[in-house]
C-alpha cells in the first residue's frame, strides 16, 4: 500500500471565484475522504488567491496548497499545470479531483504525464467500493457507461459539473505557500488579450437550467423567445447545432456531442428534434421539457413532459405563465 | 511549414453500439468515421499548407481498419501518413497513446502538431495536453483561429465570454475546436488521387516503444464494468389546445422546479 492519503481538489476559477465544480468536489471530497481516510486539500493557483481560499474554507477543505504569480493570471495549460503538479507533490494525496473543464482537462492531463499515471476523464460517479476508488464516465455519445479505476497513485480524476451536491462545512485550512518551478516551454505561449464579446453567458456546463432554441425557431431574431423565458427562469442559454451552423449563436453556444455537454436539473428544449449528436450533450439532465410541433419528433422518446404545438405561441405564453405564478407567489 | 495532424477513427455515434459483455470490448466492425473533430485539424492543416507552404503528414494510432479514415484526410489535401499499428498496441489509455504518438512525431519533421478538441467516441480530450507533455512543447487548445507569421504563431482559443488571443513561437502543439472552419467535402479528384498518396505504416517496434508503457498492460487505467444506462423513458405528451404553456408550469411545479 501507498502511503499516499487524503483527497486534494484543484481549484478550478470562474469569474474570480472558484466554479461551482470545485465546490461539489470539494463536498465529495469529504464524503470519500471519510472511507478513504486523510484530509480533504485544495490546490489554488491565481495572481491573488485570498478570495478563492475563504470560499475553499467554507466548503470544508483543511488545508490549502497554495500558488500566486503574475504567470498565472491568465489561463495557460503549462504554468497552471506545473502549478497543479507542484501543489500534488507537496500533498502526496491518494486521489487528485480536477474539473472536467477544457482548462482542466488539459491540466490533468499534463499532470498524469509528468506522474506517469492516468487519468479518470468526465466522471459522473465516484465511489468506494471495498477500499476501491470507481469512477464512471458516459462515452459513445452516453450511450454506454463505463466504469474504471486506476492503476497508479494517486488517482487523478477530472469531475463533470452538477452531477454532485454542494455543501457547506467551514473549516480553517492550514495553508501551504507553493513557489513553482514553472517549464520554461509553457511560458513560451505569451497572453495578448483576453475579449469578452459574449459578456453575460451564463455558463452551460454550470447552470441549473438551460432553455435550449432550434432550427424550429426559424431565425436568428426569435431566440429574443428563449432568451426570455431564461431569463425569468434564471436559466442558461443553450442551441443546437441546426442553429449555431445557421450563424444564428456563436458555437459557445451549442449544446451535443460537438458542443457542450451538460447536466442540468431542468433542459427546455425549444423547436429541437433531439438528434442523437443533440441527446448525447443533454442525456444527464435532471428533467427534460420539449416544444415541437411534430409529434413525431425524436425528443418526445426521451422528454419528461413534452408538448406538441407551436413554439412561437407556447414559449412567451409560459414566461408570462411563470412571471404571473411568481408574481402571486 | 511542415504539418503534422494527428487523426483517430471512431464509431459513428449514430451507429448501433454492439458490446461484448465478456470483454467490455465495443465491436467495432459497425460504421467507422474520421472523428468529427479531427475534420477540422486537418482542414486547418491544409488551409494553412496552402497559405505558407510545406506538407501535412497525418499520424494515426489504430488498427489496420483505421487506414479508411487516413484516406479520408489524404483526400481532404494533405500529402502523406503515418498509421501506428501493432496488436500490442490495442487497449492502450491516452497516456499510452500520448507516448505512442509522440514517439511517431520524433521520426517526423515538424513545425505544428494539430489535433481535434475531442475523440467522440472516448470523449476525454486528454491525449493533446498529455502529448504536449511528452514533447516539451507550448499547447495551445480550444482554437478557433490559427494564424502564422513567419516563425510566430497567433490564436484565439474559444471560451464562454469570447476569447484570449496568444502568442507563441513554433514549434507548438495545437488543438482545435468546431467553428474554426467549414471542412471541405473531399472531390472525387481528391479521393482518386488519396489512394496513390504514401502511407507508411509502423508498428511498436518501428517506433521503439517501451512495451510496459503501451497496450492494456501498460495502461494506467483499468476498465472493471461497461454497461448500459438505464434508458430515458418517454414521459408524459400533450397537445397544445392553447393551454401548453399553461401545463408546462404545472408539471415545473409539481416536480419542484419552480
Ligand atoms: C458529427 C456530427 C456531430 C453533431 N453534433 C451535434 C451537436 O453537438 N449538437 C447538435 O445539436 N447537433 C449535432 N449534430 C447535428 C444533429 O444530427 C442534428 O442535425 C441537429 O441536432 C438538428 O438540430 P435541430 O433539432 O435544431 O434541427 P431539426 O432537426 O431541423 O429540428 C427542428 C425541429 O423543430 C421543430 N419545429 C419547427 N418549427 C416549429 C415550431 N414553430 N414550433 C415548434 N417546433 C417546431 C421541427 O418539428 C423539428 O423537430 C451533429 C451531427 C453530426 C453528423
Ligand atoms: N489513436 C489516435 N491516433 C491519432 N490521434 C489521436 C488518437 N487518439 C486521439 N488522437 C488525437 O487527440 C485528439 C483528442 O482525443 P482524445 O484525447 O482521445 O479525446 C483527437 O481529436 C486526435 O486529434
Amino acid at each position: 500500500m501507498s502511503e499516499k492519503r487524503g483527497i486534494l481538489v484543484v481549484g478550478e476559477r470562474k469569474d474570480g471565484a472558484l466554479a461551482k465544480v470545485t465546490l461539489e468536489s470539494l463536498t465529495q471530497a469529504r464524503a470519500l475522504a471519510a472511507g478513504l481516510g486523510g484530509p480533504v486539500s485544495v490546490a489554488l493557483a491565481a495572481e491573488k488567491t485570498a478570495p478563492l481560499l475563504a470560499q475553499a474554507a467554507r466548503y470544508g477543505a483543511e488545508r490549502a496548497y497554495v500558488a500566486e504569480s503574475p504567470e498565472l493570471a491568465v489561463f495557460r495549460p503549462g504554468p497552471f499545470a506545473d502549478a497543479a503538479l507542484a501543489a500534488v507533490r507537496a500533498a502526496d494525496p491518494a486521489v487528485v479531483l480536477f474539473a472536467n473543464t477544457a482548462d482542466q482537462r488539459e491540466v490533468a492531463s499534463r499532470v498524469a504525464t509528468h506522474l506517469g499515471v492516468g487519468l479518470l476523464g468526465d466522471a459522473t460517479g465516484i465511489e468506494l467500493r471495498e477500499g476501491r476508488l470507481v469512477v464512471s464516465h458516459p462515452c459513445f455519445g452516453g450511450s454506454l457507461i463505463t466504469e474504471k479505476e486506476a492503476v497508479a497513485v494517486p488517482a487523478l480524476v477530472t469531475v463533470r459539473a452538477n452531477i454532485f451536491a454542494r455543501q457547506e462545512a467551514p473549516t480553517e485550512p492550514q495553508v501551504v505557500s507553493l513557489s513553482v518551478d514553472f517549464t520554461p516551454s509553457g511560458l513560451l505561449a505569451r497572453v495578448l488579450e483576453v475579449v469578452e464579446e459574449n459578456a453575460g453567458m451564463v455558463s452551460l456546463e454550470e447552470a441549473q437550467i438551460i432553455v435550449s432554441g432550434g432550427r424550429g425557431l426559424g431565425g436568428p431574431e426569435h431566440f429574443r423567445l428563449i432568451h426570455e423565458l431564461a431569463e425569468v427562469l434564471g436559466a442558461a442559454v443553450g442551441a443546437s447545432r441546426a442553429a449555431v451552423d445557421a450563424g444564428w449563436k456563436p458555437h459557445q453556444y451549442q449544446v451535443g456531442q460537438t458542443g457542450k455537454t451538460v447536466s442540468p436539473k431542468l433542459y427546455i428544449a425549444c423547436g429541437i428534434s433531439g438528434a442523437i449528436q443533440h441527446r448525447a450533450g443533454m442525456q444527464t439532465a435532471h428533467y427534460v421539457v420539449a416544444i415541437n410541433k411534430d409529434p413525431e419528433a425524436p425528443i418526445f422518446s426521451f422528454a419528461d413532459f413534452g408538448v406538441v404545438g407551436d413554439l412561437h405561441t407556447i414559449v412567451p405564453a409560459l414566461t408570462e405563465e411563470i412571471r404571473r405564478r411568481r408574481a402571486a407567489a | 511549414m511542415n504539418i503534422v495532424v494527428c487523426v483517430k477513427q471512431v464509431v459513428d455515434t449514430a451507429a448501433e453500439k454492439r458490446l461484448d459483455p465478456a470483454s467490455f470490448r465495443l465491436d467495432r466492425s459497425g460504421e467507422n468515421v474520421l472523428n468529427p473533430y479531427d475534420e477540422y485539424a486537418v482542414e486547418e492543416a491544409v488551409r494553412l499548407k496552402e497559405k505558407h507552404g510545406g506538407e501535412v503528414t497525418v499520424l494515426c494510432l489504430g488498427p489496420d481498419t483505421a487506414a479508411e479514415a487516413v484516406r479520408k484526410a489524404l483526400a481532404m489535401g494533405a500529402d502523406r501518413a503515418v498509421l501506428v499499428t501493432d496488436p500490442a498496441l490495442a487497449g492502450s489509455d491516452t497516456q499510452g497513446t500520448a507516448y505512442a504518438l509522440a514517439r511517431a512525431l520524433e521520426q517526423l519533421e515538424f513545425d505544428l502538431v494539430l489535433l481535434g478538441l475531442m475523440s467522440t467516441d472516448a470523449q476525454t480530450g486528454q491525449v493533446p495536453a498529455a502529448l504536449s507533455a511528452l514533447l516539451d512543447l507550448p499547447l495551445l487548445s480550444v482554437l478557433n483561429r490559427v494564424e502564422v507569421e513567419g516563425a510566430l504563431l497567433r490564436v484565439h482559443r474559444q471560451t464562454d465570454q469570447g476569447y484570449v488571443a496568444y502568442e507563441c513561437p513554433l514549434p507548438a502543439v495545437l488543438s482545435v475546436a468546431k467553428g474554426i472552419n467549414e471542412p471541405r467535402y473531399p472531390a472525387l479528384k481528391g479521393i482518386m488521387g488519396a489512394k496513390k498518396k504514401p502511407l507508411e505504416v509502423k508498428d511498436a517496434a518501428a517506433l521503439g516503444l517501451d512495451p510496459s508503457r503501451m497496450g492494456a498492460g501498460g495502461a494506467k487505467t483499468r476498465v472493471l464494468a461497461v454497461r448500459v444506462p438505464e434508458p430515458r423513458k418517454p414521459g408524459v405528451k400533450v397537445e397544445d389546445d392553447g393551454d401548453g404553456a399553461r401545463k408546462i408550469a404545472d408539471f415545473l411545479v409539481q416536480e419542484k422546479l419552480l
